[in-house]
């Protein structure tokens, strides 16, 4: 006998997934490249005057999330691209706006599929 | 003149070992005879002046016997060794080679004719005058194998100096400038060429120890993955007077380690490249990686940083490509090079040069301090793309056992942070699933 399993459309994962994830990278980008402590929250910045990392800090969290959004929740996505570099409003401005930017790629890459 | 002169030279040898072949010693007696066997067969077979003949096989009695009765009979040799298999006939077509002649596992010699005559306006020319020639296949990392076509006699001219009596060990492979190098040099001089069956360490540090090997003409990456095996701490390497390294650059950490193991062997660095042939060097001090590169036949000069060379035996040209050569004979090396007085020390390659938010970084210094980290025993290094400083230094690492990704960078960013400069520390990091270097041990870099 076949049994017919009814199709069900993958499920995101939920936005605060994403959220410990993108802390989580943050603050092992930060102590690797010499704070003390990382007191990372939402509004902690990535970009701009009051940034806690450089350019090379902030490349090295987004190469490090490509690779844990792939490891961890199994979606291969694409960070750092024309598209993205190229918003008004950056998603690499702090790490609630880079968590919307990673949630919303997820849910692109499912409605897409 | 031709190749004429060597013969005659290696006649006075006599009872000296020519070739160490499988534990078995050939002294210049029996080997002149069997280039005169080698030279009856070819003429048996037609081959003579002008014909283009491979030469395949690994270092043994007989392939050095028809490598010098080819080159009497003013053949152009195409040596091609089981590394270039997957090209062999992308190869004999380039080269428009006419008959091939292979060298079995037991020594046995198989000479076979192809219909192809020559077309190309370089190898016709060199034909006509009547000279032996050599072809030899650049082995670029990427792109198209480029064949460089020598005038053998040329080639053979500086080794009419005559210089030390050595016994050295062929490891690097019959077609590769190194390789040939190495062969008439030893031949020239007397000396002793000890071949090994496998390039593994073990059989390398035992055919040392056995066949008591003065010099070692090999590469950093054979070196790096010598003393990961400790084969240097199972073997005996008293006789071992010199090691050369060439063919990629050296990491400081695997040089500064060959030192340590074997202190009382002079380390020195060789620069060739398969256009010009091995320029005569000399290394600052066994632990520096500055060096004096030219010697007789040779001028060198940098421009903006990069290595020009100008030799007297550089090839005739490619068969396959534009001339690399200016109006006046200079040869742009692409090797980027840092020069203090008369030393230098070269950097790398200009296409392996990453380039971090306009900050240069090669690959080489990067491999050197990652190769120093517990656990890793072997690393390449690579540039990828990236939006935001144009490209990121990527490292790939062999590991000794399997470690969780995220534990390792850690690891690796915190060793690398207090070695080298930011932009010069790894952001990817990979780890590699296969062995990282060519048959003939140069890094592979993705």
């Amino acid at each position: 006998m076949r049994i017919i399993l009814p199709m069900t459309q993958p499920q995101p994962p939920d936005r605060e997934v994403v959220a410990a994830l993108v802390m989580a990278a943050t603050t092992d980008v930060m102590l690797q490249r010499g704070h003390a402590d990382a007191n990372v929250a939402p509004d902690t910045r990535l970009v701009g005057a009051s940034a806690v990392l450089d350019s090379l800090g902030l490349v090295t969290l987004v190469v490090d999330l490509e690779q844990r959004v792939q490891d961890e929740l199994g979606y291969g996505l694409t960070l750092a691209n024309e598209r993205a570099m190229s918003r008004t409003n950056s998603p690499f401005l702090s790490v609630g706006t880079l968590t919307d930017y990673i949630h919303g790629l997820i849910v692109e890459t499912i409605t897409r599929a | 003149m031709s190749a004429a002169w060597l013969l005659e030279r290696m006649r006075e040898f006599e009872d000296r070992a020519a070739v160490v072949w499988r534990d078995r010693t050939v002294t210049y007696r029996d080997l002149t005879r069997l280039v005169d066997t080698c030279d009856q067969e070819l003429a048996a077979a037609g081959v003579g002046s002008g014909d283009v003949a491979t030469l395949e096989g690994d270092y043994s009695p007989a392939s050095c016997a028809l490598f010098l009765a080819l080159a009497r009979r003013r053949a152009i040799l195409v040596p091609l060794t089981p590394s270039v298999a997957a090209h062999r006939e992308e190869f004999l077509d380039i080269a428009e080679v006419q008959v091939t002649t292979t060298i079995d596992d037991a020594d046995r010699r198989q000479i076979t004719r192809r219909r192809t005559a020559p077309t190309n306006p370089l190898m016709r020319q060199l034909i006509e005058r009547g000279e032996p020639g050599l072809v030899l296949f650049s082995s670029g990392s990427t792109g198209a194998s480029k064949a460089a076509l020598h005038d053998l006699t040329r080639l053979l001219d500086k080794f009419q100096v005559r210089r030390q009596q050595k016994c050295t060990l062929t490891f690097l492979l019959l077609d590769h400038i190194g390789g040939i190098n190495t062969l008439l040099y030893t031949f020239a001089n007397g000396g002793t060429v000890v071949t090994v069956a496998g390039r593994d360490a073990d059989s390398v540090c035992r055919a040392i120890a056995q066949h008591h090997v003065q010099i070692l003409p090999t590469s950093p990456t054979f070196l790096n993955l010598l003393l990961m095996s400790g084969a240097h701490r199972r073997y005996d390497a008293s006789s071992l007077e010199l090691v050369t390294y060439g063919t990629e650059p050296m990491p400081a950490s695997t040089l500064a380690r060959v030192h340590e193991a074997w202190p009382h062997v002079k380390l020195q660095q060789t620069y060739g490249l398969s256009e010009l042939g091995i320029l005569r060097s000399k290394s600052r001090s066994s632990d520096s990686l500055w060096v004096k590169v030219g010697g007789e036949g040779y001028e060198t000069k940098v421009v903006d940083g990069t290595l020009w060379v100008r030799a007297r035996s550089a090839m005739l040209g490619y068969l396959n490509a534009p001339s690399p050569f200016d109006a006046d004979g200079w040869m742009n090396t692409e090797d980027q090079v840092e020069v203090d007085g008369e030393w230098m020390r070269i950097l790398g390659r200009r296409s392996e040069l990453i380039n971090v938010g306009g900050q240069k970084v090669y690959p080489a210094e990067v491999e050197s301090v990652l190769l120093q980290i517990d656990g890793v025993e072997d690393a390449t290094v690579h540039g990828a793309p990236n939006p935001i400083t144009g490209q990121i230094v990527v490292a790939r690492l062999t590991l000794a056992k399997p470690e969780d990704l995220s534990g390792l960078k850690r690891r690796v960013r915190a060793f690398c942070a207090t070695r080298l400069a930011p932009f010069k520390v790894p952001i990817g990091i990979e780890i590699a699933t296969h062995d990282q270097h060519t048959a003939r041990f140069k890094r592979v870099r993705a």
